[in-house]
């Protein structure tokens, strides 16, 4: 039984203290996390703090808001890509930007090291449009009691309500969020980690009572079952052939957002940016002969398809594409999708393990026979 | 080369007339190819399309309601390494054409086998608005576009005053259309063979089309001032300024669909901004937290100052923006004052050089900063 | 003290490597002194200075960037200072069209033997940025 520590304060409030004391007392850095960008529009964003000031009751750091700016995952590897670090950040982020990381940790994208990885079983996030402009003040009272029933608000991203990883991997310290009726007033960290319980032990100005227990708990495995059905319905959804694929990415008008903003795409140069991808007029022309008309520009198809053979094996399933698309495309639920399959096929999860080797980068002698003709 | 068009009918409107007069262009082999936009298959958005198939004009339209992809940067791809053996027309709104002038210049777009054609133009939906329902934005786009009705469009096309472009191949004018036909005026001698090989006389006056472009220029310059008064009221200062961009996420999608940002691997996204996490630590520490990914602003201040000059206040990257922050407005703000600065206005003409490209030996001494003479802090001692 | 006084700025000082550094050499041989702040950072030619460049040290930490070249027709590279005069007309239209403080934007001549001027330039710039205070960008975290 995984030992945890509870804290007779409400869970936003025992976090913010907790972050505020390691600064101060210099167990950590700085502390990676959500926090208020100054701006009458109430904007958000992810932040590297270093004064703990801003984890003070009306400082600017929102550790659980329910917002992804920008894919954790995808930030720890900025921290840590040219070196790891010398002494210890603690970074407070969700489940799949945690998965998302080990992913980038395996592909040397980023370091482990001198990391305290803080994460809490997770209610979703809100879309990026709700977001924007400060629409996000309104829906907290909301989320969080859906939060605390177990439940996930239904205008949460379409994969956060299909989420079934929702509760952490590797971390060092699980704050449980789902089904926890009291949140307001009562809180427990789970220290999965020695590390993580090195941090905490003795800390100045952290007071709560050890405890052994199960993270989880019957309303997790409640939510799990919900979602898991929705994931299903959503699954089912996605129209899929050659033809409806036209239809569906019909709008897309090639931005390759989608890219960006995912954590698992990290080529500096994408492979459709490249000069392989410009074309000699001469291609342009036989293709035109060939079929009489051509989208400009091209590879549109050939770009999602492309994309999902080089990241499916690891998507975590964030979201993040989708709520970029300027077409409203729905990239995140397709590659969900493909991405449940593929890792289905190679018995593969995810971020579960960081020595676990990714699918493509192995084999075996013996297997996957029913691929060879 | 402006003062007389020639005249195309256009009793079912102007869409029927410049569809049917480029269908005919094409069975006449006066072009071997069109570009331009044409409905996707699920009705819900259209795309630059290559043909030589007369058949797909059927859902073909010169003048949709919106424009995912910047015609520029359709051109450009497909002209980036040169001109192949087939004439292509390229059916593009103004903002595009001069978007594909300054790639030109710029070495990723040849025209020499590419004819520009353009339409007098009342601007474009912004994309999000018309997703919310194609049938109704495409209704809205129609209905507000025959009054000249800018309201529903994208706020750079509510100010925009150049919606009708004298520098393309071949230019529709359709401004104050009366007796159903519409003028097609060529700017250049490749345009004017272009009429000659379809029969086309260019014989008719445009004194009265002229005029109510005139009028209209004047009218939108005025609106565009004020506008650009306003926003700089709101923008100016460090307050201000990270105010606008403080929902940005750094997505660089309006990078992306810029049709001047034409870089492989942008600066912004280059290792040069990649550093050892020392370096994050240290700025944190001077600023007491340090926003991330960093360098939000110094993405949006340096792509400023790399791309305004050629900037053509298309709008691509505000309709491409997650967050709805304004940036073509701001970065048309920026442009105006720079071009106007440089006495440059982009995609004008392609004899113009670029204005960091070129140079004199006699100006901007307002830059340099003069010299005081002998400049100390103490006063000398007397001997 | 006062409090201007009190303000130690902090300045970037371009300079190519021709005229400019060697203004600061002959400073050097002449035994002028400029200012401790003044952090020179050499270059190899004005014309080669990126945009980004006097952008950047605005937004992480300096107050005031001064750019220093050789006059119109001695460029080694013939036209380098005539392309780093438009590239700072343009950084400072930006900079004023944003209400950022262009002043904080110098761009001044310095031959290889003018010494003497070097060094006003710098401690002239560093009285003129603490007049201005410092720079309220830096202090952003929001940048």
């Amino acid at each position: 039984m995984p030992e945890g520590l509870k804290i007779n304060k409400g869970a936003q409030e025992a976090v913010r203290e907790l972050l505020c004391s390691l600064l101060e007392s210099g167990r950590v850095n700085g502390v990676l996390a959500l926090g208020r960008t100054r701006g009458a529009n109430g904007g958000v964003a992810y932040s590297l703090f270093t004064d703990s000031d801003a984890f003070v009751a009306d400082g600017a750091a929102l550790p659980f808001l329910p917002f992804m700016p920008a894919n954790a995952g995808g930030l720890l590897s900025r921290l840590t890509l040219k070196g790891s670090l010398a002494g210890p950040v603690a970074a407070v982020v969700k489940p799949c930007e945690l998965r998302a990381f080990i992913e980038l940790v395996k592909r040397s994208q980023g370091s482990l090291d001198n990391l305290l990885l803080i994460s809490s079983t997770c209610g979703g996030v809100y879309p990026l449009d709700v977001g924007a402009n400060g629409g996000l003040e309104e829906r907290l009272p909301r989320y969080w009691e859906a939060v605390k029933q177990g439940e996930v608000d239904s205008d949460v991203r379409p994969v956060c309500r299909a989420c079934v990883h929702f509760v952490p991997e590797n971390a060092d310290i699980t704050v449980a969020l789902v089904g926890e009726e009291d949140l307001d007033t009562q809180c427990t960290l789970f220290l999965d980690t020695e590390k993580g319980a090195a941090f905490v032990k003795g800390l100045e100005g952290l007071q709560g009572t050890s405890l052994s227990g199960e993270l989880e708990t019957e309303p997790i495995q409640r939510s799990h079952s919900q979602r898991a059905a929705y994931r299903e319905e959503l699954f089912a959804g996605v129209e899929v052939g050659m033809q409806e694929l036209i239809r569906t990415f019909g709008r897309c008008i090639g931005c390759h957002a989608c890219k960006t903003v995912c954590p698992i795409c990290y080529c500096s140069l994408c492979y459709f940016d490249s000069q392989d991808c410009e074309y000699l007029p001469e291609i342009y022309e036989s293709e035109l002969e060939r079929k009489g008309g051509l989208r400009l520009p091209p590879n549109t198809v050939f770009f999602q398809l492309g994309r999902l053979a080089h990241v499916s094996v690891s998507c975590v399933g964030c979201g993040m594409c989708t709520d970029v698309c300027p077409a409203d495309i729905p990239v995140s639920t397709i590659f969900s999708k493909v991405g449940t399959s593929v890792q289905a096929l190679f018995d593969y999860q995810p971020g579960k393990d960081v020595t676990e080797e990714i699918p493509l980068m192995t084999f075996e002698e013996e297997e996957l026979a029913q691929v060879a003709t | 080369m402006n003062d007389k068009g020639a005249i195309l009918p256009a009793e079912n409107g102007v869409e029927a007339a410049v569809v049917g007069w480029l269908k005919e262009a094409l069975n006449k082999k006066v072009f071997d190819a069109l570009l331009m936009p044409v409905q996707v298959p699920a009705g819900d958005s259209f795309a630059y399309l290559l043909l030589q198939n007369p058949a797909l004009l059927e859902n073909g339209s010169p003048l949709p309601p919106v424009m995912p992809v910047q015609g520029a940067r359709a051109i450009s791809r497909l002209t980036m390494r040169g001109n192949g053996s087939k004439r292509i027309a390229a059916v593009v709104r103004p903002c595009e054409a001069r978007a594909a002038i300054e790639l030109t210049k710029l070495e990723q777009a040849h025209l020499d086998n590419l004819w520009l054609i353009t339409v007098d133009c009342p601007g474009v939906l912004p994309l999000s608005d018309y997703l919310d329902d194609p049938a109704a934005g495409a209704a809205r786009f129609v209905e507000a576009s025959q009054h000249w009705d800018r309201a529903p469009m994208r706020p750079v096309c509510q100010i925009c005053h150049r919606f009708s472009m004298p520098a393309s191949d071949l230019h529709v004018g359709t401004l104050g259309s009366a007796d159903g036909a519409v003028f097609v005026i060529p700017g250049s001698p490749k345009g004017e063979r272009v009429l000659e090989s379809m029969d086309m006389p260019v014989d008719a006056a445009l004194d009265d089309w002229a005029a109510q472009v005139k009028e209209m220029e004047e009218a939108q310059t005025e609106r565009r001032q004020q506008a650009h008064a306003d926003l700089r009221a709101g923008i100016a200062g460090p307050d201000g300024l990270l105010d606008v961009f403080s929902d940005c996420i750094n997505c660089h999608n309006c990078q992306r669909v810029c049709p001047v940002c034409y870089c492989r691997q942008c600066y912004f996204e280059s290792a040069a901004l990649k550093l050892p996490p020392e370096n994050y630590l240290t700025r944190s520490k001077r600023k007491g937290a340090l926003r991330f990914p960093p360098d939000t602003l110094l993405f949006h201040i340096g792509r400023a100052s790399h791309m305004i000059l050629s900037c053509v206040s298309c709008g691509a990257c505000e309709d491409a923006c997650p967050m709805s922050i304004p940036v073509a407005q701001v970065f048309r703000l920026l442009a105006d004052r720079a071009q106007e600065t440089f006495g440059y206005v982009a995609g004008k003409s392609l004899d113009d050089p670029l204005p960091l490209v070129a140079y004199e030996m006699d100006e901007f001494h307002q830059v340099e900063q003069p010299y005081v003479e002998i400049y100390h802090k103490r006063e000398v001692q007397d001997a | 003290m006062s409090d201007e006084q009190e303000f130690e700025p902090r300045i970037i000082y371009f300079l190519c490597s021709w005229c400019g550094s060697g203004g600061g050499e002959t400073a050097a041989a002449h035994h002028l002194h400029y200012p401790e702040n003044v952090r020179p950072s050499r270059v190899n030619c004005t014309g080669a200075l990126p945009a980004v460049h006097i952008i950047r040290p605005l937004i992480e930490g300096a107050d005031g960037v001064v750019i220093s070249g050789c006059y119109p027709g001695d460029c080694h590279y013939n036209d380098g200072n005539f392309r780093a005069r438009r590239r700072v007309a343009l950084v400072k239209s930006i900079l004023d069209t944003l209400g950022l403080e262009p002043e904080r934007v110098w761009f001044r001549y310095v031959a290889h033997g003018e010494g003497q001027r070097f060094v006003d330039t710098a401690t002239e710039f560093n009285d003129h940025i603490k007049k201005l205070g410092p720079n309220p960008l830096k202090t952003r975290s929001d940048t």
